[in-house]
């Protein structure tokens, strides 16, 4: 983490905030997250990206599952939708098959994602729907008081866990690439300014952007995730890194131990909305 | 006057023909302007030695249900078509193949187990198919050839549909299956007609729209299409998947979208998706399937989502019988899900009412702001019939969206306004400034989550209420009576594609002299209390005949109003047997026959 150079005042921050126009994308509803969490870094990172690309508030909308990420659409004043425990992904593909108009951003958990609502995401990848996936990894379940997740490291040790968590965590990251997601990048909450130029580009790609991003769980987990832990573990991609070489990303997945931030991968191809618009015209029908 | 009413029956092994020579068959006589119920019975292996058979009923008048008799019963294999010669009348024709090619054990040949008084028809159809095409594989083709020459229909519109049916395969095709046809036809002609079965004299009928024969599954897609569904989303599943795989080249056509989804979560949860985004959409599935979306219907109910879902019920528990009938996902459909389920459930009773059921369903999840479950089974799906449709545009109203009120400056839009008949108007992604969340948590006015004992309650309320609207829903039969008015000794009060059992049992016994009614309940939920009960009150005893073991619908009969049915609940894996019925009404009408 970079320290700045000069000291920052916290009343010209907040002139600086609010002269931004990005508190318009905030609701009036306060974050329900514990003090430190760091979702609170997200929710600045995705005002920031739809002020910066001037996305209407009122074509946008945010789709959640279960979780304590999954709080998340009350805190912004998007259309929002608070789904069920991992159906996240298919909700916003309706969302979007419906309105190929709307911004639309899915958010959920390590566990909504990857436990429950896993065998959405490769369909959603593989059918690039133009939607972006903001995935808040934890790695334990904070909402229902920290039992372990898929992505849990081995030997944390939860509620339900109590002998240390026998089990190796998946690799999103490597999953994500192989089931053909069109944009695979990396985050730190601990670092918000990368966060949100990382969230922006997520958004702004055509295509099912996914994005991963490491936070902390500061009331459930003391040792595994933790900032300080964090803070010491992830790298940069290193500054050659192609991100149209696949397999160049695939082996900077590979190293979970010292997570690599920023953008594993991009490809440009047809969205589930140009499939849509090829079908119809296969069938000599007028397009929407 | 001699009405024309004719049943036929083709039975064969999977691989015969036996449902393609019933759709030739059911499409000329329909074309000819005869009305017309069919439902075929097949395995769930497309290949292999299981039992196909292809009934048929031709009526001057649009009949209800299969008769219990057929007329005629053709073999295309004798071993799957021997247990069935009992079902043949006296003075009905059975026929058979005479040649058998291999030898033939005892009691193995059809002409051994034709009835007497029943006029067997034996006659060398491979030959005749090998004559006249080169090959046995037209069997099926004479067989149907041999059916219109004896009964006299006019081989013109079977060979054109013969032409419609086989285009695709190319010519060769289309004029060795029209050669089987005419060397049938000329067979049959040239028999020497022995059987009574006849077609009456024919006069069209002066109808007010288009008449067209339809399965009940296409009936379902020509409501979607009529009612302009924008988006349909599914997983296949039997007896379900016609009607995405009519909507997938159906859809596109229009501009319009139909995605094939991982699962049916998945599927139900685009279709909500869609939903809230203020596309007219729907999906259509199976028992099992419906199971897997009962959480996600939950999800709609709690906030306000319309959409539509189409359920074909098959039989159950578990993987059961997926191509044979049954009516028992009635309590899922109902109350599948967590929490109270506030969801209308409607279920047609016949083909035409396929095609209402699906239009009126889209008008109903939008004013209701409700899931609405359209629950069919596969003897409904799968039947066919001749269906009126309407030459005047669409019948259905194409957006029946509560009116959005221009909001004043400042004010903030209440997604779950309570208002006075529950409905709170909506507004959808899109519409400026009315941004909201809308959640599965319970939910104040303004959409944010809320657990308060009053907002809970009220809200509640407000979920159960709104629905009760849907009891005078516009230009919809929510229950229908039939039979004497007044009071009568029994009543049948019936719902799904059984009605059409029940009300040829009514007519039956009608004529036996015996008063009784019958009652139709399409609308399932919420429930028509009043109109029942009024019937109830009219009938010394009220009979509930369904296809399910638990008698899942005169539970729910007895459980709202308390007063006690009396239940026919079997579970065959076919449709209910007329007579069943029949010997029901005359047990508790005191007549013994």
């Amino acid at each position: 983490m970079s320290i700045p150079a000069m000291p920052v005042f916290v009343d010209v921050k907040l002139r600086e905030v609010q002269e931004s126009g990005r508190l318009e994308y905030r609701s009036r509803s306060l974050p329900t997250w514990c003090p430190g969490c760091g979702y609170f870094s997200i929710v600045e990172g995705v005002t920031h990206a739809c002020n910066e690309m001037g996305i209407s508030r009122d074509q946008s909308v945010v789709v959640s599952g279960i979780g304590c990420a999954s709080r998340f659409p009350f805190f912004v004043n998007l259309y929002g939708f608070h789904t069920l425990h991992g159906r996240v992904l298919p909700v916003a593909t309706g969302i979007k098959t419906a309105n190929d108009r709307l911004t639309v951003i899915g958010i959920g958990g390590d566990g909504d994602g990857f436990a429950i609502g896993g065998g959405h995401i490769s369909h959603a990848a593989k059918r690039n729907v133009d939607i972006t996936y903001l995935l808040f990894d934890n790695g334990i379940y904070g909402l229902t008081k920290g039992q372990t997740s898929p992505l849990s490291a081995v030997g944390l040790r939860t509620t339900t866990t109590p002998f240390e968590n026998p089990e190796r965590p998946l690799n999103p990251l490597m999953m994500l690439l192989s089931y053909g997601a069109s944009w695979v990048g990396q985050a730190y909450a601990g670092h918000p300014d990368h966060l949100r130029e990382m969230i922006t580009q997520a958004v702004a790609h055509r295509g099912f952007s996914y994005l991963h991003i490491l936070s902390p769980c500061v009331t459930f987990d003391k040792t595994s995730k933790t900032y300080v832990n964090l803070g010491l573990q992830v790298r940069n991609l290193p500054e050659n890194h192609d991100p149209s070489n696949l397999m160049a990303a695939m082996h900077q997945a590979q190293d979970m131990d010292h997570p690599a931030l920023g953008l594993y991968y991009q490809q440009f191809r047809p969205t589930l909305g140009d499939t849509f618009e090829q079908v119809s015209a296969k069938a000599g029908g007028h397009g929407t | 006057m001699n009405a024309t009413d004719i049943q036929i029956a083709i039975c064969g092994s999977a691989g015969d023909g036996t449902i393609a020579a019933g759709d030739i068959l059911r499409n000329a006589v329909a074309a000819a302007g005869y009305r017309v119920i069919c439902f075929d019975v097949y395995p769930p292996e497309i290949r292999g030695f299981g039992k196909c058979i292809s009934r048929l009923r031709i009526t001057t008048e649009q009949s209800y249900s299969l008769k219990r008799q057929s007329d005629v019963l053709v073999s295309l294999d004798d071993s799957h078509a021997i247990p069935h010669a009992g079902e043949v009348r006296d003075n009905g024709a059975v026929i058979f193949e005479s040649q058998s090619i291999a030898q033939c054990g005892e009691g193995e040949h059809m002409s051994g187990h034709v009835l007497p008084g029943q006029i067997p028809y034996g006659f060398p159809m491979r030959e005749l198919a090998q004559k006249a095409t080169g090959g046995a594989r037209s069997r099926n083709l004479v067989v149907l050839g041999y059916i219109a020459g004896l009964l006299g229909l006019a081989p013109t519109s079977f060979q054109r549909i013969i032409e419609k049916k086989f285009a695709k395969q190319g010519p060769a095709v289309v004029s060795r299956n029209q050669a089987g046809f005419q060397a049938g036809f000329d067979a049959g002609a040239g028999t020497f007609k022995l059987d009574d079965v006849a077609f009456g004299p024919f006069e069209k009928p002066a109808s007010a729209g288009k008449v067209i024969m339809l399965s009940g599954n296409a009936a379902v897609v020509q409501g979607c299409l009529d009612a302009e569904l924008d988006t349909f989303f599914g997983y296949p599943i039997t007896p379900a998947t016609t009607i995405m795989e009519r909507l997938a080249s159906e859809l596109p056509k229009r501009g319009r979208r139909l995605l094939q989804t991982e699962c049916e979560i998945s599927a139900i949860a685009a279709t909500i998706g869609a939903g809230f985004a203020g596309s007219r959409t729907a999906t259509a599935t199976s028992g099992p399937g419906l199971a897997l979306m009962a959480e996600m219907l939950g999800l709609a109910t709690m906030t306000e989502t319309p959409c539509v879902v189409f359920v074909s019920q098959r039989g159950g528990p578990s993987t059961g019988m997926p191509t044979k009938t049954e009516q028992s996902d009635l309590n899922a459909a109902l109350y599948g899900s967590p929490g109270d389920a506030q969801r209308i459930v409607i279920a047609p009773t016949n083909v035409e009412g396929c095609y209402r059921c699906a239009g009126k369903a889209f008008e109903m999840a939008e004013r209701y702001q409700t899931p609405v479950i359209v629950l069919l089974d596969l003897y409904l799906s799968n039947r066919y019939e001749t269906v009126t449709l309407s030459e005047s545009g669409s019948p259905f109203v194409l957006d029946a969206n509560k009116p959005l009120r221009r909001l004043e400056p400042g004010e903030a839009y209440q997604r779950y306004a309570l208002t006075p008949d529950g409905i709170s108007p909506r507004a959808v992604p899109g519409d400026a400034n009315c941004m909201h969340v809308v959640t599965g948590l319970e939910h104040n006015e303004l959409g944010r989550p809320n657990d308060s004992a009053e907002m809970h309650t009220a809200m509640s309320r407000k979920r159960h209420d709104k629905l009760l609207g849907a009891l005078e829903h516009p230009d919809f039969t929510v229950t229908k009576r039939f039979g004497d008015t007044g009071k009568v000794k029994v009543g049948i009060l019936a719902w799904g594609s059984t009605f059409g059992e029940c009300l040829e049992a009514m007519f039956m016994a009608q004529a036996e002299g015996i008063r009784c009614a019958a009652m139709k309940v399409v609308m399932l939920s919420p429930f028509p209390e009043k109109a029942i009960s009024a019937f109830m009150d009219d009938c010394d005893a009220v009979l509930v005949p369904e296809v399910n073991y638990e008698g899942q619908f005169a539970q729910l009969v007895q459980g709202v109003l308390a007063r006690p049915v009396v239940r026919l609940s079997r579970v065959p894996s076919s449709p209910m047997p007329v007579e069943l019925i029949l010997g029901e009404i005359r047990r508790l009408s005191g007549v013994n026959a």
